[in-house]
């Protein structure tokens, strides 16, 4: 008896597990598309939509890549805006290939519409692909609305895709892209501050350091730079005394 | 340098993880596993109060910090006493359901990012290392091809 309740009790426990991984992967594999995209912050937050997208879509690995330069000109670690890779890793395939031989950039670079490229044999169509175990790996063309181009590169998918599953992808990579170019790239068009973002110049134009500014708002040095970038960008100033002496003329801070 | 010295990492990150949950420690324990260069030293503690008393006796770069702590704590509580002992570096927030409006403050409580126990993989980890401590702590796990 004792036996029959404790299997009892091990079965539903076993049930409740499964079932509590079960619905976490489903709500993994639908982290993108569902009301997370709009609660999007930062990065990390895009980092998380965009790895979504590519597990729920069957790619190992991810890459959103600005194309503000011709192929010759191109590097992997500083085109690279979110990625699934470590920047050393970018840095090595700067060295050792020729990124003119890569074809989804070159696609990225001459088409406006998404590609599946599949290596054949030993060839790679791109050195990306030896970051991911499939052969399949597909490139995604993203525009902002200031034509800034950039595109998606899908990575390691094991056998072929779908003409349907490339249409819901490229859909789902565009609803991320704009969600993006809203709350991170459009920074650069935007010139008012926020009552933080003020704070800050204040504290600056006061002399005190990240670190200090840190102890002082309760925020990380991490975060304080990252305002600094932002109001940096907003200003279109090239440092923290162009900042200061801007935001005093401007009227910002006395 | 000497010889014997050279496959020694670099430099090394201190992390330390505040869960109540002794059995995330094991996880993350093994999810850190893969790093060696930079080595990552991971601490782990069960509550906040101990988290601030580790704060004061180790270098730490950065913490993971689960969300609901005993007794009856979230991150609205948690992560000011962390800014309060002078932690300057980045925090995580964790839970496993990161999802709703509820985490929507955490900037404001000085959180710098939040991330579901189970998003956390070495694609993950090596994303936050670069965005958050920088490049000189990025690395790429041991397990990754290449």
């Amino acid at each position: 008896m004792l036996l029959t309740c404790t299997g009892n009790v091990v079965g539903w426990w076993w049930r409740i597990l499964l079932t509590e991984i079960v619905s976490e992967v489903e709500r993994n594999s639908t982290l993108h598309v569902g009301d997370e995209l709009h609660r999007a912050l930062n990065r990390m937050d895009f980092f998380r939509l965009f790895k979504s997208l590519a597990t729920a879509s069957k790619f190992s690995e991810f890459g959103l890549v600005e194309l503000s330069s011709e192929a010759e000109s191109f590097r992997y670690e500083s085109e690279m805006h979110l990625h699934s890779w470590a920047s050393m890793q970018l840095g090595e395939l700067d060295k050792r290939f020729d990124r003119t031989k890569d074809v989804p950039i070159s696609q990225l670079l001459t088409s406006a519409v998404p590609s599946v490229i599949t290596a054949v044999g030993d060839e790679l169509p791109s050195p990306l692909m030896l970051f991911g175990e499939g052969e399949t790996m597909v490139a995604i063309p993203l525009t902002t609305p200031m034509r800034r181009r950039y595109g998606l590169l899908l990575i390691g998918r094991s056998g072929g895709i779908s003409t349907e599953e490339l249409a819901q992808v490229s859909y789902e990579a565009a609803i991320i892209f704009q969600r993006y170019y809203e709350v991170i790239l459009s920074i650069d068009f935007q010139t008012n501050l926020s009552e933080r973002e003020i704070q800050l110049v204040l504290l600056t134009s006061e002399g005190n350091t990240s670190a200090e500014i840190a102890k002082k708002l309760k925020l990380s040095e991490h975060t304080v730079n990252s305002y600094t970038a932002t109001i940096l960008r907003k200003l279109k100033v090239v440092n923290r005394a162009h900042m200061v002496a801007v935001s005093i003329r401007a009227g910002l801070i006395n | 340098m000497s010889e014997a010295n050279s496959d020694k990492p670099t430099s090394m990150v201190t992390i330390l993880l505040v869960d109540d949950d002794q059995s995330e420690h094991l996880l993350f324990e093994r999810k850190l596993a893969g790093f060696s260069n930079p080595a990552i030293a991971l601490g782990c503690v069960e509550d906040i109060d101990t988290a601030v008393r580790f704060l004061e006796n180790e270098p730490v770069d950065m913490i993971f910090l689960d969300n609901r702590l005993t007794p009856r704590m979230d991150f609205r509580e948690t992560a000011p006493k962390l800014r309060d002992a002078g932690f300057t570096g980045p925090i995580g927030l964790i839970s496993s359901d990161i999802t709703g409006d509820y985490f929507q403050s955490f900037p404001d409580f000085g959180v710098d990012f939040r991330i579901g126990k189970d998003e956390i993989d070495a694609q993950a980890i090596t994303f936050i290392m670069s965005e958050f401590l920088g490049k000189r702590f990025e690395n790429s796990c041991d397990d990754d091809p290449n």
